[in-house]
């Protein structure tokens, strides 16, 4: 009785496995479709957000001065804007992925985890992408001698990063699906919110440490030790700061289990609620 | 009991009219008032119960038809079978692989081409992406696209991309196979195809659950049938018996009493009251078996004299091709009638046409005036039962003869073999009836 309960569920993992894997599959190939420049746009896009807060930050006002590393400014925004770009369009990817797969949700059963997980998948293959695009900028300043590369070996704790990332991303993904699918105002109020986010997070200008009540309200924000984790492990050669990266983990841990077994509880309503 | 692969154990489903909360404050409203321990709102009268204490179960192999009118719960069982919704109440039992074809081609998407999407519904539907790869060339095949499978499909036409939807889930080879009101799209080629392909699904071993309206297609695939009516069961049998509670349910109402009729038919000179089909007993009945005699019986109510009245009942396939009309003129029969209620009885001494469902109406002519006092819609059913003898509009009555004259030696051989017959020449008439 056991092995047969067993050997189901792992029947079902491997089915939801490939689900996922095609589900992703259809999400980034659509994303492309009939674009000239098709799978390019992965590397071009984070590539212009970083020109544009490159001039902003250092040509229109300069913010140079408020950097606490030595790295080019461009430098320091692409590291920032590949993580961030990543967390963002995961979740906005996620807020949609069950009310954009409406005919999916009522027609067919499957785990509904998929749709949230597979926006996340998605958008990780672009996150590739742009990892790939970051050696390439790196050998230009390397090459320029603006700056000198060092392969620090900090660079194999990156996957610990992402996987607290990607724990993260997964918890409030599957909370905001679920959420948008009872009530739509979701997704607005979140269009608004994530722009916020992207201000008190470490992106493009380093977040105050003063003391102030707005720096402490802002190091409750556990995107600010991930996104300063790439920098320190890839750049700076120095594993992330203990304290606020384990309030990270933890709390990403606990977000995806809450919002994992949220998710589950209601995802029986969905069909009749969508 | 331990044979059945589907168990529906007193299964209840029940939705909410109206939305669920109408904004974020109402929930809010909600959410307090239930911490507050405030009354609840009386939320018996806004529920609406699709399902109501169902039970069936379905043993392996077999093949379950529902019918039933619309609104009578149908998509909402075969939703609870396939998981989609859960009951409020009951419990609903599936042993094996399920594929649930619900809607042709959900989860199709118009931007990617034929190949990608068999693999995106194929993974949908659950099949293995190695499956799919060895299935592809039969699936393709099937749905008959070959020439297309690299067009995105939303250039399909809605025949292709229906052809395409089945096909992929009539290779996915599931234990259990839910298929919803799906096979009204495509040709009657494609249609036919589709039946062959279930059968041949059905006797690999697959359970087959199978909502239709086509009550004609639904006999020809069920061996059990339940006919669903406000989301109870009314009846569960034989198809044949299936289609006549059916029917009862659905259009009895409307061939006995045309309300409509009744209701206009003080501003009419004629009304249709009564419209019946008798057996050879004269008994009422809704369905007819072909080759027996029928009579079809009309009653129309005169609020004046008509001197010469003329008759037409016309017949009409589901589908809406015209298969006969009878017209009292023609057989010049003019009535006079008048002021009162008439009835016009066509007494057929064997009816001639193929099993299926059939439509009729009723014309009636002032042949003086020239003017037609009566045009009813085609909304009284004719169904027919032919045992599955006919396809097509008739079942005529036939017989058939084989025969064989030996013309050189591997021929006689033949014969001999086939017919076991030692002088090499047979004669065989089998009478049909």
């Amino acid at each position: 009785m056991t092995t047969l309960s067993t050997s189901i569920r792992l029947a079902d993992l491997s089915r939801f496995q490939q689900l996922l894997w095609s589900l992703t599959w259809r999400d980034v190939r659509i994303r492309y479709k009939q674009s000239a420049l098709g799978i390019g746009w992965a590397i071009l896009l984070p590539v212009s957000m970083m020109l544009v807060f490159t001039f902003v930050f250092t040509r229109a006002l300069d913010a140079t001065s408020l950097l606490p590393t030595t790295m080019p400014y461009a430098l320091y925004a692409y590291l920032g804007l590949v993580p961030w770009t990543f967390f963002g369009a995961s979740l906005s990817g996620c807020v949609n992925s069950l009310v954009a797969n409406r005919n999916l949700v009522t027609k067919v059963y499957f785990p509904r985890e998929v749709f949230p997980l597979s926006s996340i998948g998605a958008a990780f293959v672009d996150f590739l992408i742009a990892l790939g695009v970051l050696c390439a900028l790196m050998a230009y300043f390397h090459v320029r001698g603006e700056w000198h590369f060092i392969a620090h070996p900090t660079l194999l704790f990156l996957p610990v990063v992402v996987g607290v990332q990607v724990m993260l991303t997964i918890g409030i993904g599957m909370m905001l699906a679920m959420a948008n699918l009872f009530y739509r105002d979701v997704r607005q109020v979140f269009g608004v919110l994530i722009q916020l986010l992207m201000f008190v997070s470490a992106v493009v200008v380093p977040v105050p440490t003063d003391g102030s009540t707005l720096a402490k309200l802002i190091s409750l924000n556990p995107l600010v030790p991930i996104i300063s984790a790439y920098r320190d492990c890839v750049v700076e050669g120095h594993l992330p700061e203990g304290a606020p990266f384990v309030y990270s983990a933890i709390l990403a841990f606990v977000l995806m289990t809450g919002g994992w077994i949220c998710f589950r509880k209601a995802s029986y309503r969905f069909a009749e609620c969508i | 009991m331990s044979d059945s692969v589907i168990e529906f154990n007193g299964v209840s489903k029940r939705f909410r009219l109206g939305a669920t909360h109408d904004s974020l404050r109402d929930l809010a409203a909600a959410a307090l008032g239930s911490i507050f321990g405030g009354k609840k709102r009386n939320s018996a009268d806004e529920n609406f119960w699709a399902i109501k204490d169902v039970d069936f179960c379905v043993r392996r192999g077999e093949v379950l038809g529902i019918i039933g009118p619309n609104g009578a719960g149908k998509s909402t069982a075969l939703k609870l079978l396939a998981g989609i919704l859960r009951p409020d109440g009951g419990v609903v039992r599936v042993t094996g692989r399920l594929a649930a074809l619900i809607e042709v081609g959900a989860g199709f998407h118009g931007d990617l081409t034929g190949r990608e999407n068999i693999f995106l519904n194929g993974t949908i539907l659950g099949m293995k992406r190695r499956e799919i790869a060895s299935k592809l060339d039969a699936i393709v095949e099937f749905a008959g696209l070959e020439k297309f499978l690299d067009m995105p499909v939303k250039r399909y036409s809605s025949g292709m991309y229906a052809r395409l939807g089945f096909s992929i889930a009539a290779h996915v080879e599931p234990d259990v196979l839910l298929i919803d009101e799906v096979l009204s799209v495509g040709d009657a080629v494609f249609r036919l195809r589709c039946i062959e392909r279930m059968k041949e699904l059905v006797q690999s071993g697959t359970t087959l659950v199978f909502v239709t309206h086509d009550l004609d297609q639904m006999q020809k695939v069920c061996t059990r049938t339940i006919v669903l009516d406000h989301g109870e069961i009314a009846f569960e049998g034989s198809p044949a018996d299936a289609v006549d509670r059916y029917l009862s349910a659905v259009s009895g109402a409307s061939s006995t009493r045309p309300t409509d009729d009744l209701v206009a038919c003080d501003q009419r000179l004629v009304s249709l009251t009564d419209f019946s089909l008798r057996d050879e007993a004269d008994e009422r009945t809704l369905s007819v078996d072909a080759g027996k005699p029928t009579t079809i019986e009309a009653t129309l109510e005169l609020k004046c004299r008509i001197e010469r009245l003329v008759v037409e009942v016309n017949v009409r396939r589901a589908l809406g091709e015209s298969v006969v009309s009878l017209n009292s003129g023609r057989s010049d029969r003019f009535y006079c009638a008048g002021p009162g209620s008439h009835r016009i009885a066509i007494h057929l001494p064997s009816l001639p046409l193929a099993g299926g469902q059939y439509f009729c109406n009723v014309r009636v002519w002032d042949a003086d005036q020239g003017t037609t006092v009566l045009d009813t819609p085609y909304r009284y059913p004719l169904v027919v039962n032919d045992g599955g003898r006919a396809t097509g509009m008739f079942c005529l009555e036939h017989e058939w003869s084989f025969c064989s004259e030996p013309q050189d030696k591997l021929a006689s051989e033949t014969v001999v073999e086939v017919t076991s017959s030692p002088t090499g020449e047979t004669h065989e008439s089998l009478p049909v009836r």
